[in-house]
């Protein structure tokens, strides 16, 4: 160890058979220690918000989709489903047929407007009568009083031409299922593709065409190997079409790093009338060790060195706080949430180590910094007259 | 050859209230090897001399000059250095860091000037040994007594070996029996060492032992009474 680490070492340890001294010195350790904890909670509250939403973003939607350039219709579907499904490791392939329409109770006395889409095979309970089953959002159900069972009538904005001149065209569905709220970019009605081929008006209407991979994370790399197979078309990841949410939670979490950060940098002014406090203490070591040929920088690190070993006392202690509350928080799920509102069951926590890394560096770097100030007056002070004045 | 040559020296310090001259046109040298005592009632600038003489105070004018060297001319981490490597220390109070052993004040010159923490141990140890403080190596300062801790002091000021020694009424907090036994040990290693020695003291007795007196007023220093330590 170097001599101002060891003397600031020395400082610290003996500082604490001085009260005040000790007082001003536990409360920076303190005040950095609740600042850093209540950051590593703040960003693992968020972290494990935002950890699920991507997993459902992952989960839930397709991972590539390919569109036309122009035009809302495919041009050959199936020349776009055959290069999809020769991507390597692809779990499904599905067209996309939506549109948007009313649904309404069967007597029509309730509407409301919804965005229909066909659901992904398989993902429809078996329809219990005739009617095609559907999954309408607890939204929708809610505003036009449908439950489990009920029959609607779904109205599309095509229409198809009757002796009367063009109607809209429009069926019955049995509810076979509610989908949670909550689900962005979800439609309200999910409907089996035979259906939604109807609503759509034309039995080759396919809006698009989306794969499921087995790796979610390699879907740029698939996109681009569709790209360059299907001249003339649009080639979206599951990452492109969340870019506006995927932004969102990361600007949302650099605003409560740097609003829950303030409570380090309040701390850190502690730690700069804790590190004064030992300069004036100190004044007269100062003199007799440069008396002893000790350059002022050396002086200077000195107190450096003090800031710093208060900033990762502090640091430690709100680093191991925050963990263990936050996986405390998590482990036993301590934090519930209503069920029938949220998709989850209660709030979760999520610590990924980078982050507490640049936490951790943070806190450090910030006390260190607090150090300067006091670290420059050492520096300053005159030898002679530190000696001259502590008679 | 001059150990010091200090030439119209003028300091005025200048704080809150009216600034204060110390000493105006002050000269002072003293030859390589010489032990030399200053003597003068308090305030008449016998600290500030030695702080000015040791590079840890400037003048406002005049010049100092120690082995050669114009202190004025070196930079800032050049004249600690110079210190580190040339100039020894003694203070009234001995000055010794509280948080520290009698062994880690001694070892603080090594350490400065780069000498690894074990081998600054061991110097500073063998230092001690041979002042006889070996069993105190391991008490912090405020566990030894008056007479201990100004010995720990004066072993600290030798400890990188320096060509000049300025000891500022080391006895002067000191009981007539430890004054006696600390000038003895600052006057032996003053001869083993062949150093240059400049003491200030109010004590005549110990003045009488040095090889020079000089005699500080308002009006300056006095010139050379005499060698009666050699008489």
């Amino acid at each position: 160890m170097g001599l101002p680490g060891f003397v600031a070492l020395r400082y610290l340890v003996a500082s604490r058979k001085r009260a005040h001294v000790a007082l001003i010195s536990t409360i920076s350790v303190a005040g950095l220690a609740v600042g850093v904890a209540a950051l590593v909670i703040s960003i693992a509250l968020l972290s494990g918000f935002q950890d699920h939403i991507r997993a459902e973003m992952a989960q839930r939607g397709p991972h590539v989709a390919v569109l036309p350039e122009r035009g809302d219709r495919l041009a050959d579907p199936a020349a776009v489903r055959r290069v999809l499904e020769e991507l390597p490791g692809v779990l499904s392939v599905e067209p996309v047929i939506e549109g948007r329409g009313w649904l309404s109770d069967e007597e029509g006395t309730h509407a409301t407007p919804v965005r229909w889409r066909n659901a992904p095979a398989g993902a429809l309970p078996p329809a219990s009568d005739d009617l095609p089953p559907a999954r309408l959002a607890r939204g929708s159900a809610g505003r036009i009083g449908a439950g489990v069972g009920s029959a609607m009538r779904v109205t599309s904005q095509r229409t198809r031409l009757s002796p009367i001149g063009p109607i809209p065209v429009s069926l019955l569905v049995r509810v076979a299922a509610l989908a949670p709220s909550g689900s962005d970019g979800a439609p309200d009605l999910e409907i089996p593709e035979e259906t939604a081929r109807v609503l759509a008006g034309s039995p080759d209407a396919v809006r698009a065409i989306e794969a499921r991979l087995a790796d979610a994370s390699r879907a740029s790399e698939d996109a681009a190997r569709v790209a360059a197979a299907l001249p003339g078309h649009r080639v979206e990841t599951w990452r492109d079409r969340n870019a506006a949410l995927s932004f969102a939670l990361r600007l949302e979490k650099v605003v409560i790093f740097a609003t829950v950060f303030l409570v380090i940098l309040v701390a850190a002014l502690n730690v700069v009338s804790n590190v004064a406090l030992l300069v004036v203490e100190k004044k007269r070591d100062l003199g007799v060790l440069t008396s002893m040929g000790a350059p002022p920088e050396m002086l200077g690190r000195v107190y450096l060195v003090l800031g710093a070993v208060i900033g990762a006392l502090g640091t430690g202690v709100g680093l191991a706080l925050g963990i263990g509350v936050s996986w405390a928080l998590n482990r036993f799920e301590l934090v519930p949430l209503p069920g029938d509102v949220y998709v989850l069951s209660h709030v979760p926590f999520a610590l990924h180590g980078p982050e507490l890394v640049m936490i951790a560096a943070f806190s450090l770097a910030t006390a260190t910094a607090a150090a300067l100030l006091p670290s420059r007056a050492a520096r300053r002070i005159a030898p002679g007259e530190a000696i001259r004045l502590s008679r | 050859m001059l150990a010091i040559d200090a030439a119209d020296l003028e300091k005025t310090y200048t704080g809150e209230g009216a600034p204060v001259t110390v000493f105006r046109g002050l000269s002072f040298r003293i030859e390589e090897g010489a032990f030399a005592a200053i003597m003068g009632p308090s305030g008449s600038g016998k600290s500030t001399l030695l702080h000015l003489l040791g590079a840890i105070d400037r003048p406002n004018t005049g010049r100092v000059q120690v082995l050669g060297r114009d202190l004025a001319q070196m930079a800032p981490r050049e004249r600690a250095r110079f210190r580190n490597e040339n100039i020894g220390f003694v203070f009234q109070f001995h000055h010794l860091l509280p948080e520290f052993t009698a062994e880690e004040n001694v070892a603080f010159p090594h350490r400065i000037a780069g000498v690894s923490p074990g081998e600054s141990r061991r110097l500073a140890g063998e230092l001690l040994e041979r002042l006889g403080l070996g069993e105190r190596r391991g008490h912090l300062s405020r566990a030894l007594s008056g007479g201990e801790q100004q010995r720990v002091a004066i072993a600290r000021a030798l400890a990188r070996g320096p060509r000049v020694l300025l000891a500022d009424e080391p006895t002067g907090n000191l009981d007539a029996a430890a004054a006696e036994s600390v000038f003895d040990l600052l006057a032996r290693e003053h001869k083993e060492r062949g150093m240059t020695s400049v003491l200030v003291t109010h004590n005549p007795e110990l003045a009488r032992r040095c090889d020079t007196i000089y005699t500080m007023s308002r009006e300056g220093i006095s010139p050379e009474v005499g060698y009666p330590g050699r008489g």
